[in-house]
């Protein structure tokens, strides 16, 4: 794509890259039918290909954008599942993030958005706080109905009292089982330990029964992607700062096998930490590190190798791939084959590709396209009749939630109870069906590796 | 009659619906797109029908306002048109949007009944809903190409299923006047139709080849037939060092084709097939895309990605890989007797990105991996020749050096996949070029022209034509099979208002 930026916006390195991005797209539209928003509306410019071309033109004019491309560069979910589809990989992602940091450098929003907004960057990175948040928007439920609808929307989307078990983990060392194997740290995470605690106590026995001494850095918090893709890049980079902090210190005493991350939406911008911090002379170099050491945990636990199961587990597991960790980290083999190993029946999710709606902050910003998402994704699960629902990233299992009749773990609740932890909290008192033991998997490359059925021949 | 366009457009939304037109002028950048060198072609509009019905309103006012249309099932004919018109100015009638049901899948007998939106992939992730118990034949390109379009258009696939247009039974089409027509067993004048999908030859003459890669016909509905998915399919692949190495490896193909002893179509792929969807040339950015890539840098690519001069890739279905494994020894033994190839097995093959990409198509998996040759070189531009050569070695060969230098001589990167059948093997070349460069991109044009002329100096047509060659090629045919082509138009699309230009008829 021709660009029309003046040598002096491209003596600016941010519009640099995004000039050297648009470049690269030469309009083949591919990204168009695997967009939720452009599958859901149709509408060009809620395609990639479309927001591509009013970046640039928002770029390109500089100052305040219009209403109607921060309408729909807003309405981007950021599932990246049009990198994976891009025949010359356009590098979408850095481009979007630019395009939110210029809406909200440049943009002003009605105020309401404006409160919800500094409201979600304040309390969501903040697990103490947002657990608080929690339990005051539950209370004050039965008022919902008198609030404006923007708001009912936010204590709709607070889990059950009965769904939440807030757990957090504090700054310190678990030992190994046995010898020790590899030393990690663990991002502890924000959102994640006051919505769910068990994944972070699933992961942290996991790792150490497979002989990994688990580090929970002191000063390490959120990983700074909420606040990156609200366009807040100044809070997102201090964050980073921090982390690259705490794991650079505990590098240094003791060494890092590897940087250990459970919700892959954050393990996406971690990954990413040598570019969000490439312009900072002091933190440049130690985020590169830090990045290279950055794994999900499937990535680790497969690398070391599961351990034998200790009891059958024979339920059929709809897998759902995360798009940050399909499309953003390009980790889909390890969950299933770990699944697997550990005596699972894995079945894929028709249209695994699409987002399921979550998208971060998205589906409280964005209720209605995320709803729909999330009702589209949920019977896509249903119809391949699951016993459980596993996924690697806890903004799919509070949007699936909602939308889904079957139990939702996190595949390392799985992991660890078939390799003698206990029962994962979302299966207690649910009822699963025996399976017969799965046939002997890898022959065919078939998406539910128990492929033929019935049917003809075979 | 001079077209009326607003009258036009104004009718299909009183009948249809406001959402059902679309004339932004964004919207209309978009579909003028495509890949050739010859230049966008803005559309008058865009229409989504929701059924066959819509599709009858559309044409009969199209036929009443004199309005050319132009049909498209998903647009992702990459390569060969993209979702452009074949002339500026005509309505696109996008298919795809609300027609992409799957509206039927019998897996006793089958068989699935799709529309025109239908992807590849959409119906294999039905298929893995319903057990994975089927398998669909994909081509190795877009993932969200759709069926009937690419059945339309000939495309093919790799399985034993693999001629898409053969394996599709039964159409429902809207013609030029707005009729609705059923083809094989469906033109029984009853509203029960039991073999419509099961048998495509039925009373009278067989009309479906009429629709393929023509203007005669909008097909709104078709029926595809699909394969019990095996529990295993093992793949092998065999690279060869040299490029002459193509006369032996089409003498190898041949007779495991003939007996049927390899179920799948063979891809015999040369380096720059393969490592070319790996990334952009290493050498294009020196010489500014004026030249070819040298020898030697394509023996660096082979070597980092593991492939030959040419890489032979089939696969076997079976109840396991151990019983597939006799079978595989067979082809090694056959395959490595004259001591040049290089056996490669399917667990590493599955390693090798370009190699999954052949193992994915044999599954009847939809992926993207071919997709990466669209990045060989920058600008977006990409059409493809699609000629075909006898199985003979000798000349499959000579054919081989022929259009290798020709690409050459424009400065373009041979690039080809020939897909080998018992008698046949259609030869995918892929030109792709910088369509901002204007010189880069006449270049392509002229090596496109020359290649085409001199394989029909020896007798070679092409099986499938990108968008700017339809005419071109048409003035190739005998003039009879150009009469006759324009006399069915005349017959059944007396207007015209059907794809005016598309492969040359009207």
């Amino acid at each position: 794509m021709r660009t029309s930026f003046s040598p002096t916006q491209l003596a600016d390195p941010e519009i640099a890259e995004a000039n050297g991005i648009l470049e690269t797209c030469v309009h083949y539209g591919f990204c168009t039918n695997t967009c939720p928003t452009y599958v859901l509306t149709r509408d060009e410019n809620d395609s990639p290909r479309g927001r591509i071309d009013l970046i640039r033109a928002m770029l390109e004019r500089g100052g305040v954008p219009e209403a109607k491309t921060v309408h729909h560069l807003d309405r981007c979910l950021s599932c990246l599942s049009c990198m994976t589809t891009c025949a010359v990989k356009v590098d979408y992602a850095h481009l979007i993030d630019r395009a939110r940091a210029h809406i909200e450098r440049h943009y002003r929003r009605p105020w309401a958005d404006r409160f919800v907004r500094l409201a979600l960057a304040k309390l969501l990175p903040h697990p103490r706080r947002f657990a608080a948040a929690l339990r005051v928007g539950r209370a004050a439920r039965p008022l919902a109905g008198l609030l404006p609808r923007r708001w009912q929307v936010l204590t709709d989307m607070i889990p059950a009292a009965s769904n939440q078990r807030p757990h957090l983990l504090a700054p310190g060392v678990c030992a190994p089982e046995g010898p020790r194997r590899r030393r990690v740290a663990l991002l502890a995470g924000c959102a994640q330990q006051a919505l769910d605690g068990a994944i972070n106590a699933a992961t942290v026995r996991l790792l150490t029964r497979h002989g990994c001494e688990v580090v929970i850095a002191q000063g390490a918090g959120c990983c700074g992607s909420l606040t990156l893709h609200m366009g807040r890049e100044a809070s997102a980079r201090a964050w980073a700062v921090a982390n690259v902090q705490a794991w650079t210190r505990v590098q240094a005493d003791g060494g890092l096998d590897a940087i250990v991350v459970n919700a892959s939406g954050c393990g996406t911008t971690v990954k990413d930490y040598g570019h969000l911090l490439a312009r900072d002379p002091d933190w440049a170099e130690p985020a590169r590190r830090v990045a290279a050491l950055a794994r999900d945990v499937s990535e680790v636990v497969a690398d070391i190798g599961l351990a034998a199961p200790a009891k059958p587990v024979t339920y059929r597991v709809a897998y759902h791939d995360p798009c940050s960790m399909q499309h953003g980290q390009r980790v889909t083999r390890e969950p299933r084959d770990l699944l697997r190993a550990a005596g699972f029946q894995v079945v894929d999710v028709p249209e695994g590709h699409f987002c399921c709606g979550s998208a971060g902050t998205y589906n409280l910003l964005q209720p209605d396209m995320a709803a729909a998402l999330g009702r589209r994704k949920a019977a896509h699960i249903a119809g391949v009749d699951p016993d459980v629902v596993a996924t690697g990233n806890i903004g799919c299992m509070m949007q699936l939630r909602r939308h889904l009749a079957v139990p939702l773990v996190h595949t390392v609740e799985l992991l660890d109870w078939a390799t003698g932890g206990p029962r994962p909290p979302a299966l207690a008192n649910v009822s699963l069906r025996t399976r017969a033991p799965p046939v002997a998997a890898g022959d065919s490359p078939g998406a539910s590796g128990s492929a033929g059925g019935d049917i003809g021949f075979w | 009659m001079p077209s009326s366009y607003d009258a036009f457009f104004a009718e299909i939304e009183a009948a249809l619906s406001a959402d059902a037109v679309n004339r932004s002028a964004e919207t209309l950048q978009r579909y003028a797109e495509n890949t050739m060198p010859g230049g966008d072609r803005l559309p008058a509009g865009v229409v989504y029908p929701g059924s066959t019905a819509e599709v009858q309103v559309i044409v009969r006012a199209a036929n009443k306002h004199a309005v050319p249309l132009y049909p498209i099932s998903t647009g992702n004919n990459i390569g060969l048109g993209s979702r452009s018109a074949s002339r500026p100015g005509q309505v696109v009638v996008d298919l795809g949007r609300n027609m992409s049901s799957i509206l039927a899948v019998d897996e006793r007998l089958g068989f699935a009944v799709v529309e025109p939106g239908v992807s590849y992939q959409a119906m294999y992730d039905e298929l893995v809903r319903r057990g994975d118990k089927l398998m669909l034949d994909v081509t190795s390109g877009p993932p969200q190409g759709g069926m009937i379009g690419n059945a339309m258009d000939k495309g093919a696939g790799y399985t034993p299923y693999f001629d898409h247009f053969g394996f599709a039974c039964g159409m429902e089409v809207v013609l030029g006047n707005g009729d609705v027509l059923r083809t094989g067993d469906g033109v029984l004048d009853s509203s029960e139709l039991v073999n419509w999908h099961t048998s495509k030859y039925s009373f009278g003459p067989i009309l479906d080849g009429l629709f393929t890669q023509s203007n005669y016909g909008i097909v709104t509905r078709m029926g595809m037939w699909l394969l019990p998915r095996a529990p295993a399919i093992r793949s092998f692949h065999f690279a060869f060092p040299e490029d002459d190495d193509l006369a032996e490896v089409i003498e190898l193909c041949r007779p495991l084709k003939l007996s049927n002893f390899v179920p799948t179509l063979f891809r015999v792929s040369n380096d720059l097939y393969l490592c070319g969807s790996e990334g952009e040339s290493p050498e294009y950015r020196a010489s500014g895309g004026k030249r070819a890539i040298s020898d030697a840098g394509r023996r660096v690519l082979r070597e980092k990605t593991g492939v030959g001069a040419w890489t032979v890739s089939g696969a076997f279905y079976g109840p396991s890989a151990a019983a597939i494994e006799p079978q595989i020894a067979r082809v090694v033994d056959h395959f490595t007797r004259s001591g040049k190839a290089k056996y490669i097995a399917h667990d590493e093959a599955a390693n090798i990105p370009p190699l999954q990409v052949a193992i994915n198509a044999f599954s009847g998996i939809p992926s993207l991996g071919e997709l990466g040759l669209l990045k060989w070189r920058p600008g977006g531009g990409n059409i493809w020749f699609l000629p075909g050569t006898p199985m003979d070695g000798k000349l499959a060969n000579e054919f081989q050096r022929l259009c290798r230098t020709i690409y050459e001589e424009h400065g373009l990167d041979y690039t080809v996949m020939n897909v080998c059948g018992p008698r046949f093997a259609r030869g995918l070349h892929v030109i792709t070029f910088n369509r901002e460069d204007a010189d880069e991109r006449a270049r392509a044009d002229a090596c496109y022209r020359k290649m085409s002329e001199e394989v029909a100096r020896r007798g070679v047509f092409v099986g499938r034509a990108p968008l700017d060659y339809h005419d071109f090629h048409m003035a190739q045919a005998m003039p009879a099979f150009r009469n006759v082509c324009a006399a069915i138009k005349r017959a059944i699309d007396p207007n015209g208002v059907l794809a005016p230009g598309r492969y040359g008829i009207g």
